[in-house]
């Protein structure tokens, strides 16, 4: 019988928090993408700590923050230890993509989720995969084979298929099937007919506009402001959909030799690129073919500067220039901080490239229309001097001596911590400050956490005015108006008293940029001073989506052309999810599910099956007819148990009795007229019919009441008792093979 | 079955000719070395099974030229291969692959890991300029090379592809960057290709991979038959010992080296070696290929395929940005004034830079030559190793040969014991050894033999051209699916349904369930003809009711128009006066009903209106006439045939007497043959008298 599959989803589903699915095989759980999100809301995560410790197998599909962004955090304080399957750049990239976030947290708060280290230890964990690659999982797994396949969208973007017995689930979440500069088509479309397709509603509602059009005026929007002297920035992620922006780019400053300079600023851009250099294998055919011709390697980048520093970017104080930097939330890292610097001057754009998540600044500023001023919030890593270095110092040296103390402690946190976090989850609109209980107990939770880092926050005693920098929650159950969903702005920005050492800091507008690089690796003591300011926004807003997902119609001809038995739907807001899911239950295939968080749904399959091993005699007798990549026959059989358990086939021994015959074959009524009129018939088409000669007409007939996917084609052939009657039958009769 | 057309011609295609009958032969698995049969060179093995043609690799003799070199691709048909699979960029893996896809009927499909792709290209541009032959023999040229790049497509190391329902996938094999082995899977039926591999991680390259599951076939290669390697820590000692010695004493080293694979890993231990050393910094090296230059950004881009070490250094800088050797373009380039190390192809010493090189120093005592790796027979650099007292110069002089020669082996190929371990491993029932000297190869035959003899391990070492057979019974079995499969049948009980064949897995499924499982549908016809008619519906009935058994009114409520149904297939519609409409679903036999009622129909529209149904017969009546009409066709047939007393027929010719129970069919006779006459002669009588039953479905 049916392998036993069960989905349920831990985050992702109603709306565009991250993805985390659970996905049971027959008893083997495996973890599909473990998301987080920019504000790194650990509430997002309940669910998956109930869950992570029985997960036996994390896939992993995409390299950014919102497929594997709670990876260091689950492992570290959920137990998460299953190995976690990803291709080569996805691990790569997303490794890079979690130091760049972790980096740009640091550098303005007191960030302490994870550290660099959980961040490799994590990754450490990952087994690297190859595309169309067949792993066999052992042990528990026995007989799973988990295989990648191109997604598109990102580098080294997977559709994972899950085998077991012969039958198919197939995760595929945010595909593309278009081909790019720098990477192909997803490949789904060449899977047919899985038991279960686990698939996103993300982009159901979303049309794309042509692909050319859309890169003109991409191109020409940038070309308008900088040749009005503007700069335009460019939020995007870390190593994701930024290299096909670079590519694109660079090929047009190639085409019309522009020398507006161009910068790719994020903390590890440079590696980002060298990396991806060496990546050549998993993008796009045409990128390989020009590698194997001329040896041009795309990513050597010839107009796009990479600069980890935002003080590289003085000297082009006021040069027209592009700046595409990390993030694209807007919320933390150089794009913050570029915006603040840009947003006040109207000959400036800032060109959203994908939507911005959920509660982010990116996302308030996409509104229409856009907000004339934004509240944001500016923070300094400076180091400590005069008094409250002195402090430091006694509080090392209390804390060494405290060494036993502190464990015991620390777990009490812990528990506080996971209480309180229960605690906010139910009240709406609570935000979610974690008041530590006292400012010692935070600075142990800090040295613990950090490992060997810890020397950064040790003994920095935030003062009481300031609140420990958590961002803000919210619960996903908005409320929707006809504009989108009903914000207050208030929530999403950082609320970070003015600290009271203000006197202590250096000017913050001052450059030392550089300088607190230096003070988060090293181990100079230092602490986070933030003043809020609003800022007015008086530059251009730009949303022109180079996402990478296939849109709505196409997602939905794929799913229809792949037709698998079952359907769950996840990723996507309500509206987006029931549109697809009435769409799918009509088109597609009746069993469609779109569970909610938590909810486990059944989707074992219901189909019958049996081995029986095929006698030679038998197969002597049986004559196949070859329709594409099949071979057919009917065929009349007696079983015979030759053992314990094998059932064999064998030739009838009389005669069979006549069975109903069979017509096999795919009648495209535009390919049958192209034959008629090789065959020297007239043929037009005439209101959906096929008029064939004088008076015959064929035409196809969609019965509304079946269901897609089941039951055989209607066709109609009808005229006058005549000689063309029968001519048109006997070609008709030749587009099938009879069975 | 019945012709599904009217006009007796058949709709059927014909059946598919070459069908693979279910014989022996299919379970019959063919290797045939075109080359590398007990030699070393030209690596090409073919393989059939089950109707289905591999290539493995595509090389040339490197001690031959033109056609000579070639693989014996005139022993097979090239149209019939599927696929074919490149190991490594080698030329005696690689090199005849363009004269193979531009000059041969090949159809198939070629397959060959990235960084192979990449380094082919410009290793056969090289290969064809270098090559000192004449037009005639010229075996392709760059535009070949060219268009052969467009046919070849790409797979990454453990990615699985299908073609025609063969399986492959490769495995890392060491030996230079981007060699695979090939595991091809055939209905279930493995086969191992190893080309050249090394189990032994060097400087920048993995060692090769131990598949995960045991082949049925091992080919594999044995270059160095039963010799074993001295381990590389002593190896690269001795290589930089002989050169550092050779250079204090003023001499010169010549290393003839292939310019790509092992060369690379070379020039890594020289750079490593030299910046070790400061005194050294003043000695040049230099590297004569303008490839080497030009291949450093596949080196470079193709990391990933290479060691942990290499990407770790990666990381920081790039390893093969080497800071002591220089290119060096030509003999003219080369300021020959002092001690000096210079790595040059070919390897052999036939011809180019290292040739010239080997000439000017061959005579001098202080200078060495270096082979750093497998030489092959036929070449100078083969005949040097024996340490000749003369050598023949390039100009066609004798020289005397002074100069030190060593040999220290840097091939990544494996030696005896990591070729015995790997077998071991995997233990594959049947091993075939190619790619070694028919004298290494014996030798490697009898140890394995040894080493296997209380395994059931069979071992061949076909010569060029020399086919092994093996048989795989491989038993068919099928899945049945769907609506066919909700309840196991029992034994005895009938299976009956379409067998749908899909590379080479079966499923067995109804009809209806076709388009759930497989991409094939299902098609129904309804075919809606118009016959012209202007009689009585009335008369058609009549008609039809003499022909068929079962011929339905529908009430008139029902349908708007008088309507009959025939058998359950044919509907026929009095639409008006002047035409009657029939409608059937097509399949053979009521395209068959309906064309005897169209034909019935035009009948009675030509014998006129005068035509009228008569009033119907009682059922009584019906039989009598029935019954009257088979005693007079007996009379006819057997003449004597009179009624019995218990309503029987008595029937009887000459002596013999026979009763007929005209009811029921049953025949009494004594003669066995009358009987059987009876019978057949009363069947058929009664199939005229009577109305055609309903066939039973």
């Amino acid at each position: 019988m049916g392998t036993s599959v069960q989905v349920t989803p831990l985050s992702g589903v109603y709306g565009e928090s991250p993805l985390c699915y659970l996905v049971a095989i027959d008893g083997f759980n495996l973890l599909m993408d473990c998301g987080w999100n920019d504000l790194f809301d650990p509430a997002l995560l309940l669910p998956l700590s109930r869950v992570a410790k029985s997960v036996d197998a994390v896939l992993v599909s995409h390299p950014d923050i919102l497929h594997l962004g709670a990876l260091p955090y689950a492992r570290k304080h959920f137990g998460l230890s299953a190995p976690v399957y990803a291709t080569e750049p996805v691990y790569r990239l997303g490794l890079l993509t979690m130091y760049d976030h972790y980096l740009s947290r640091r550098q303005i708060s007191d960030f302490d989720m994870f550290t660099l280290d959980d961040i490799d230890a994590a990754f450490q964990n990952v087994i690297r995969l190859k595309y169309s690659q067949n792993y066999h999982l052992s042990e528990k797994g026995e007989g799973i084979v988990i295989a990648p396949h191109v997604a598109g969208h990102l580098l080294g973007g997977t559709v994972w298929k899950i085998t077991k017995d012969g039958e198919d689930v197939v995760y595929a979440v945010d595909f593309n099937h278009r081909k790019e500069r720098h990477l192909n088509g997803t490949v789904l479309e060449s899977f047919v007919r899985p038991a279960v397709l686990i698939t996103d509603a993300y982009n159901a509602l979303n049309n794309q506009v042509y692909k050319r059009q859309r890169d003109q005026e991409f191109i020409d929007e940038i070309l308008r402001v900088l040749r009005a002297n503007g700069t335009v920035l460019l939020p995007v992620d870390t190593a994701g959909r930024v290299l096909e922006l670079i590519l694109i780019l660079e090929q047009y400053w190639a085409q019309q030799h522009l020398s507006f300079p161009i910068f790719f600023l994020s903390n590890v851009a440079s590696s980002t690129i060298e990396y991806v250099k060496s990546f050549l294998e998993w993008m796009s055919d045409s990128i390989a073919k020009s590698f194997e011709h001329t040896r041009d390697n795309a990513f050597l980048l010839k107009y796009v500067s990479l600069i980890i520093n935002k003080s590289d970017l003085e000297n082009y104080a006021n040069v027209p220039k592009v700046v595409l930097t990390s993030m694209a939330s807007l919320e933390v890292g150089f794009s913050h901080d570029m915006f603040v610097e840009l947003a006040t001057e109207t000959k400036n754009l800032v060109l959203f490239t994908e939507r911005g998540q959920f509660g982010t600044l990116a996302r308030m500023l996409q509104v229409d229309p856009p907000p004339k001023a934004v509240k944001v919030t500016m923070s300094k890593r400076v180091p400590l001097v005069g008094d409250e270095l002195k402090a430091y110092d006694e509080e090392q040296e209390k804390i060494k001596k405290e060494e036993a103390v502190k464990k015991a402690s620390i777990i009490k946190v812990e528990e506080v911590r996971a209480a309180s976090s229960h605690l906010s989850e139910s009240s709406k609109g609570d935000s979610m400050m974690i008041d530590p209980p006292s400012a010692v107990a935070s600075s142990e939770v800090a040295s613990h956490f950090h490992g060997k880092m810890d020397i950064l926050v040790d003994g920095f005693t935030p003062p009481s005015t300031s609140v420990t920098p958590m961002f803000p929650f919210f619960e996903n159950t908005a409320q929707w108006d006809d504009f989108g969903e009903v914000i207050n702005p208030d929530d999403y920005v950082i609320q970070e008293e003015e600290s009271n050492h203000m006197g202590n800091s250096k000017g913050l507008d001052a450059k030392p940029d550089e300088a607190s690089v230096h003070l988060l690796l090293d181990s100079t003591p230092s602490k986070v001073v933030s003043h809020e300011m609003t800022v007015q926004v008086k530059c251009a807003l730009l949303y022109m989506d180079f996402e990478g997902r296939s849109d709505g119609r196409s997602v939905k001809s794929i799913i229809a052309h792949v037709a698998p038995l079952k359907l769950v739907l996840v990723h996507g807001s309500a509206e987006a999810t029931e549109h697809l899911k009435m769409h799918c239950a009509k088109h597609v295939c009746p069993q469609v599910y779109a569970p909610q968080i938590e909810e486990a749904i059944d989707v074992t399959s219901d189909l019958c099956a049996y081995k029986v091993q095929l006698s030679e005699k038998l197969m002597s007798n049986v004559l196949f007819r070859k329709m594409g990549e099949y071979e057919i026959s009917w065929m009349d059989s007696v079983t015979e148990k030759t053992n314990e358990k094998m059932l064999t086939l064998l030739p009838p021994p009389s005669a069979s009795p006549v069975h109903n015959s069979v017509l096999v074959g795919d009648l495209k009524l535009a390919d049958f007229k192209q034959f008629l009129s090789t065959k020297g018939i007239q043929v037009e088409f005439a209101g959906g019919a096929l008029k064939c000669g004088e008076h015959i007409t064929v035409r196809k007939i969609s019965d509304s009441s079946q269901k897609a996917g089941t039951g055989a084609q209607q066709i109609v052939i009808e005229g006058p008792l005549c000689d063309d009657y029968y001519k048109i039958r006997e070609h008709l009769y030749s587009q099938f093979y009879l069975l | 079955m019945a012709s599904f057309m009217t006009g007796g011609q058949s709709m059927i295609p014909n059946p598919n000719p070459t069908a693979t009958p279910i014989t022996r032969e299919g379970d019959q698995l063919v290797l045939t070395p075109l080359g590398a049969g007990n030699e070393v060179g030209r690596s090409c093995m073919h393989m059939s099974f089950k109707g289905k043609t591999v290539l493995f690799d595509c090389g040339i003799h490197p001690a031959y030229s033109g056609v000579a070199a070639l693989p014996y691709f005139d022993e097979i048909d090239p149209s019939t291969i599927d696929v074919l699979l490149i190991t490594h960029f080698h030329l005696d893996h690689a090199a005849s692959l363009p004269y193979f896809l531009e000059k041969t009927n090949f159809r198939g499909r070629v397959f060959m890991t990235h960084s192979t792709k990449a380094i082919y290209r410009l290793l056969l541009s090289d290969y064809v300029k270098v090559s000192k032959v004449s037009v005639e023999d010229m075996l392709y040229d760059e535009n070949d090379i060219i268009r052969s790049m467009d046919k070849i497509e790409v797979i990454d190391f453990h990615q699985t592809l299908e073609v025609n329902g063969i399986r492959f996938w490769c495995y890392t094999a060491g030996h230079v960057l981007g060699a695979a082995m090939f595991m091809v899977d055939i209905a279930g039926v493995r086969v191992l290709y190893t080309g050249d591999y090394s189990r032994e991680e060097d400087r920048h390259l993995r060692a090769a991979e131990l598949p995960q599951f045991t082949p049925d076939i091992c080919i594999i290669e044995s270059t160095y038959g039963v010799q074993l390697h001295q381990p590389r820590v002593i190896r690269e000692k001795r290589f930089t010992d002989v050169i550092h010695s050779t250079i204090s004493q003023g001499g010169r080293v010549l290393i003839p080296a292939f310019a790509l694979g092992r060369a690379q890993e070379l020039l890594l231990i020289l750079d490593e070696y030299w910046e070790n050393h400061p005194e050294l910094h003043n000695i040049p090296i230099y590297y004569a290929s303008p490839l080497a230059k030009r291949c450093m950004a596949v080196y470079q881009t193709y990391i990933n395929a290479m060691n942990d070490r290499i990407r770790t250094q990666f990381a920081n800088s790039n390893p093969f940005d080497f800071k002591h050797i220089s290119p060096l373009k030509s003999i003219e380039n080369f300021d020959d004034v002092g001690p000096s190390v210079v790595m040059a192809s070919p390897s052999g010493l036939q011809s180019g830079l290292s040739r010239q090189l080997f000439d000017k120093w061959c005579s001098e005592k202080k200078n060495a030559c270096v082979i750093p790796g497998y030489v092959v027979e036929g070449t100078l650099a083969k005949t040097i190793i024996n340490e000749p007292k003369e050598v023949t110069l390039m100009n066609g002089l004798v020289a005397p040969l002074n100069m030190q020669v060593h040999y220290i082996s840097f091939s990544a190929h494996a030696d005896y014991a990591q070729t015995s371990g790997f077998l071991k491993e995997l233990m594959p029932p049947h091993i075939v050894l190619v790619h070694g000297e028919a004298n290494e190869m014996g030798r490697l035959k009898q140890k394995l033999v040894s080493q296997f003899s209380d395994t059931n391990t069979k071992l061949y070492t076909p010569k060029n051209c020399e086919s092994v057979s093996m048989y795989f019974t491989s038993e068919k079995m099928a899945k049945t699916i769907g609506r066919l499969a909700e309840k196991v049948p029992e034994t005895g009980e009938a299976v009956s349904g379409l067998l749908v064949k899909k590379g080479f897995t079966y499923q067995i499924m109804a009809p209806d369930d076709l388009r759930v499982f497989s991409q094939l549908c299902t098609a129904n016809i309804t075919q809606r003809i118009t016959v012209p008619y202007s009689g009585a519906f009335e008369v058609i009935k009549y008609r039809l009711k003499q022909i068929y058994e079962s011929v339905e009114s529908l009430p008139v409520e029902e349908a708007e128009v008088p309507t009959l149904i025939v058998h359950e297939r044919v509907t026929i519609r009095h639409e008006s006066d002047t035409y009657v409409m029939m409608q059937w679903s097509s399949d053979p036999i009521s395209d068959m009903v309906s064309d005897s009622i169209v034909a019935m129909i035009l009948n009675i529209d030509r014998e006129g209106p005068k035509m009228t149904p008569i009033e119907e017969k009682t059922h009584e009546e019906m039989e009598r006439m029935a019954q009257k009409v088979v005693h007079s066709l007996m009379v006819s047939l057997f003449g004597g045939v009179k009624y019995g007393e218990d309503g029987r027929l008595v029937i009887t010719v000459d002596a013999d007497v026979a009763r007929l129970d005209v009811k029921s069919g049953e025949v009494e006779c004594e003669n066995q043959g009358l009987r059987e006459r009876i019978t057949m002669a009363f069947s058929r009588v009664q199939g005229a008298v009577r109305p055609i039953p309903k066939p039973q479905c």
